[in-house]
């Protein structure tokens, strides 16, 4: 099909389930309850590191009105994670980190759960805690999991510890083509963790059902991760587990990694449930969620890069240590994740980093939109300016240099397929006013104490499990689908409901995309790693597909035509070329009834097929450009932004102003980790600046507008040629703003956040403020 | 219950006990059953609780439920005219200003009070209006576009 002939993909209709959400209906987990539920709460470790001597819960118990207390031995013994299995729902023998789940109370109110979570008493033996990931890599340092070996393939020589696990990247001769190289460029970048902070508190609600079955609402952005754990950790069957799945308000990867995002907060409450012979629900307060659920890990990243004096890149050495908090939660693939792009995306043919993913005591590292990517994206297009200004080159032009074309490789990608890596550069420039070159000699356009810095980034979102759909075609023409991603204000109710529009030939407004239910929504791994589009949207594509070739085979007959001749548009099945010769489609879907039931399509996105392609063709995975011009206050250190762009290729977008919309918020969430946003923490492992109060995000007042360009002509391996949006735009803004500073000021910042005091610590130490 | 709160909600008188600790938000959302005003920071930071109380945009999670005794209450189940949007409600749909939209109830309340003043807001009023309303999701460009799009409709400039 050629774009001109889509009939609704490409535009921007009202957002399915907008009306709900102006109106303040009360859609949220957080607006849910259930008859005759009881109120649950969680105790947290007060130490970030200690023994649990014993718990005594008998006081609690006696509370009028606590109807269960749970701890670790009211549960089978069994453990979860994803790649190393190593955590209790609820604490035993140990606590990692403050805010360690240890016990939970079940009670008739709020007020009478608080009253009994001080009354459990726990006996703690504190033992030595450590918060720096390369401190916890010294053999001196305290062992956070005494029965968790060191990753098999870590190289025999190094001598390490709390590593949880390794990875190395290896590419052609580094150390030869270091020595070789006219100028290295060595230099060691941070960034700090942060905590994805969606607006609406987790909860979870559970129930158990007159047939024993249990039930659990969540908040979660993957319905069935946390259906597999729920029913390991409370030791039921499978299918005695059923997951519904509440509106979310907001995730971000937060609530993405099964029950390991909420600290088991699912299977907790249903233990509870199931204790209490009651409903219960737990809501999170936002301090609790702060210090208690998974994060964007921070990272220590060490690079090192040879270049030609003409500006070739031959080689880059260098090291990851990747902090995984206390349990392994998503770092192992965050860090692998880090570790490859530290690479870059560039040309680079040779290439040797190591990559360690490290426990610490501190909260738990999850998929936090574009897990790994913002981190290594900080250091690597950092540097990159660091290496231009070694080499007198312009920045823009150095990136060109070294610019894959088709067919060429990169780190960790044998293939590219198209590359739209120099027209976003190129488009980013122009669109900043980023005229001939060399940042220095952009100054005429800048005003005094102004820079202009720009950076890149790409992202892998063509692997990873694969995902069906349902589409029903319901006797009065309107379509219902079913996938298995849910909707926070992304594709399920953005670009989902127009790819089964304009397959079907319906207005947009007559699909309902369902929300997730495990008893009846086709497995998926969840709304993650920007893959909404890209597997719910190609199943979405076939299963309309699979409904129209069934409604055809029904119609042909009616119309005495081939079902090869028919077509559907404005809710009609017409004969192509005789528009006299139609039939309603609610006349089709009713005839049904009598014949095959009901129209269902079925339509899944084959991944090891799509692998499969993608490595035979080139991958074709998205590239941006972001540059902006930033004001740097000499006297305050504080940064202003005043103009932001932000390219990117995103191959075909379906629904626009989603797409425009997931550019612009993932921009203003790494806006947020580059200027303003850490998790603090005291040296006992305690974090400083739990409650909004103190944890500082983007207001309107911070944020620039994001002037979003979109480059076309770079189809990816979605349906239409849709690439994922949704995590991309965090890779680049941190460098940008950072390489827009150093511009302003020739001060290299190389630890975030670059908020004020930090700035003005760096011009101090440079001698300019 | 200690206390008995009588007060007006969405021109609707209402009478309910509270506890004189009884937070604003609490008692809308838990007694009242508003639930179109969001429970998220608690402290007064994020603007998800926005109401307004007698003409003005404050957080009801920062008040207590006793000061709403003899107050007029705009809850966001107040901002529509029946089952017409408010044309705030319809500029957010159409704008794409809403993506999760957890914050948007706080966010109608603080622009339908700002453009109950004036349907000519500078852009630095604009930015004041909201500036109490976090956004996690949308990177406030399209909201501003949104808020703007609302007060051309309501001064009929487009």
């Amino acid at each position: 099909m050629a774009k001109a002939e889509y009939t609704v993909l490409g535009t921007s209709p009202a957002r399915m389930g907008g009306i709900e959400r102006v109106i303040g209906a009360g859609i949220y987990g957080i607006d849910f309850a259930l008859k005759d539920e009881l109120h649950g709460g969680i105790l947290r470790s007060q130490y970030a590191h200690a023994k649990i001597i014993s718990i005594d819960t008998s006081e609690a118990k006696k509370i009028p009105g606590v109807h269960a207390v749970v701890t670790a031995a009211d549960a089978p013994d069994v453990r979860y994670g994803r790649t190393s299995i190593d955590r209790y729902m609820l604490a035993k023998n140990k606590v990692r980190y403050m805010g360690d789940p240890v016990a939970a109370v079940a009670a008739d109110s709020p007020a009478i759960v608080k009253q009994a979570l001080k009354k459990i008493k726990v006996v703690y033996e504190p033992l030595p805690v450590v918060i720096d990931q390369e401190e916890a890599m010294k053999l001196d340092a305290p062992t956070l999991h005494e029965d968790m070996p060191l990753p098999k393939n870590l190289p025999a020589d190094v001598k390490v510890k709390n590593v949880c696990s390794f990875t190395a990247v290896h590419v052609g001769d580094p150390d030869k083509a270091m020595a070789e190289a006219d100028i290295v460029v060595d230099e060691v970048y941070e960034t700090k963790m942060i905590h994805p902070q969606y607006l609406e508190p987790r909860i979870a609600a559970a129930r158990v059902e007159p047939d024993g079955r249990i039930t659990v609402w969540a908040n979660a952005q993957a319905p069935f991760a946390v259906r597999t754990d729920v029913a390991r950790l409370i030791g039921v069957a499978l299918n005695k587990v059923r997951i519904i799945s509440t509106e979310l308000g907001g995730g971000f990867g937060g609530k993405a990694s099964g029950i390991t995002s909420g600290a088991a907060i699912e299977p907790i409450c249903a233990l509870l449930a199931v204790k209490a012979k009651r409903p219960v629900m737990i809501v999170l307060d936002k301090a609790e969620e702060t210090i208690s659920t998974t994060i964007r890990s921070g990272a220590k990243m060490y690079i090192k890069t040879g270049v030609k004096k003409d500006g070739t890149i031959v080689a880059r050495q260098g090291k990851v240590v990747y902090d995984a908090g206390a349990y392994s939660g998503f770092g192992a693939m965050a860090g692998a994740r880090c570790t490859n792009m530290l690479g870059g995306w560039y040309l680079m043919p040779n290439c040797h980093i190591d990559g360690y993913v490290v426990y610490t005591n501190k909260q738990v590292c999850g998929p936090v939109r574009g897990p790994g990517g913002p981190q290594a994206a900080f250091a690597v297009e950092s540097h990159m300016d660091s290496i231009a200004a070694k080499l007198g080159m312009d920045p823009v032009e150095f990136r060109l240099k070294n610019t894959p074309k088709p067919g060429d490789k990169i780190v960790g990608v044998p293939k590219l397929r198209d590359v739209s890596l120099g027209e976003t550069i190129r488009t980013a420039a122009e669109k900043i006013g980023y005229t001939k070159v060399g940042a220095q000699h952009a100054a005429p356009v800048l005003g005094k104490n102004q820079g202009i810095g720009i950076a890149t980034g790409s992202w892998i979102e063509s692997a990873g499990p694969g995902g069906g759909a349902v589409v029903k075609v319901n006797e009065d023409g309107s379509v219902t689908v079913h996938i298995g991603k849910i909707d926070m204000g992304t594709a399920p109710r953005f670009g989902i409901p127009l790819i089964a529009a304009e397959e079907l030939g319906v207005p947009v407004s007559d699909v309902t995309v369902v929300n997730v239910d495990t008893d009846a929504s086709p497995w998926d791994a969840g709304t993650v790693g920007s893959r909404a589009i890209i597997v719910s949207g190609t199943a979405t594509r076939l299963a309309a597909i699979d409904a129209r070739n069934q409604i055809f085979k029904m119609a042909a007959s009616q119309l005495e035509a081939s079902p090869d001749d028919l077509e559907i548009k404005d809710k009609q099945i017409r004969v192509r070329g005789t528009p006299s010769k139609s039939v309603p489609l609610a006349t089709i879907a009713t005839a049904a009834h009598n014949i095959i039931g009901e129209v269902i399509g079925r339509g899944y996105c084959d991944n090891v097929a799509m692998m499969a392609e993608e490595k035979a063709r080139g991958s074709s995975q998205p590239f941006t450009a972001h540059a902006c011009i930033v004001e740097v206050s000499p006297d305050t250190g504080n940064v202003k932004i005043l103009k932001y762009v932000a390219v990117h290729d995103i191959g075909f977008p379906i629904h626009l102003a989603s797409v425009e919309g997931q550019i612009e918020g993932a921009t203003a969430m790494s806006i947020g980790q580059a200027l303003c946003e850490q998790v603090v923490f005291d040296n006992n492992g305690r974090t400083m600046n739990p409650s909004f109060v103190d944890y500082l995000m983007p207001t309107i007042n911070m944020m620039p507008r994001i002037e979003t360009t979109l480059v076309h002509g770079y189809p990816g391996a979605g349906p239409y040629g849709a690439k994922g949006a949704g995590e991309i735009a965090c890779v680049p803004p941190m460098a940008a703003i950072a390489n827009a500073i150093c511009n302003a000021t020739g001060v290299r910042i190389t630890k975030l956040p670059l908020s004020p005091e930090n700035v003005l610590r760096g011009l101090k130490e440079a001698g300019k403020a | 219950m200690s206390l008995t709160i009588h007060t007006t909600i969405n021109g609707k008188s209402v009478s309910a006990g509270a506890e004189p600790s009884t937070s604003l938000l609490d008692f809308l959302r838990d007694t009242l059953e508003y639930k179109g005003t969001k429970l998220c920071c608690n402290t007064g930071e994020c603007g998800a609780c926005s109401i307004i109380y007698n003409g003005k945009p404050i957080n009801s999670c920062v008040t207590l439920a006793a000061d709403a005794n003899g107050a007029e209450i705009t809850t966001i189940e107040g901002v529509a005219d029946g089952d017409k949007l408010h044309p705030v409600q319809q500029a957010f749909i159409d704008t794409g200003a809403v993506q999760c939209g957890y914050c948007t109830p706080g966010y109608i309340i603080s622009v339908k009070a700002l453009l109950d003043r004036t349907t000519k807001p500078t852009a630095e009023d604009i930015e004041e209006a909201v500036s109490g309303n976090i956004c996690r999701c949308t990177g406030y460009t399209k909201i501003v576009d949104a808020i703007q799009l609302a007060a051309d409709r309501m001064a009929g400039r487009v």
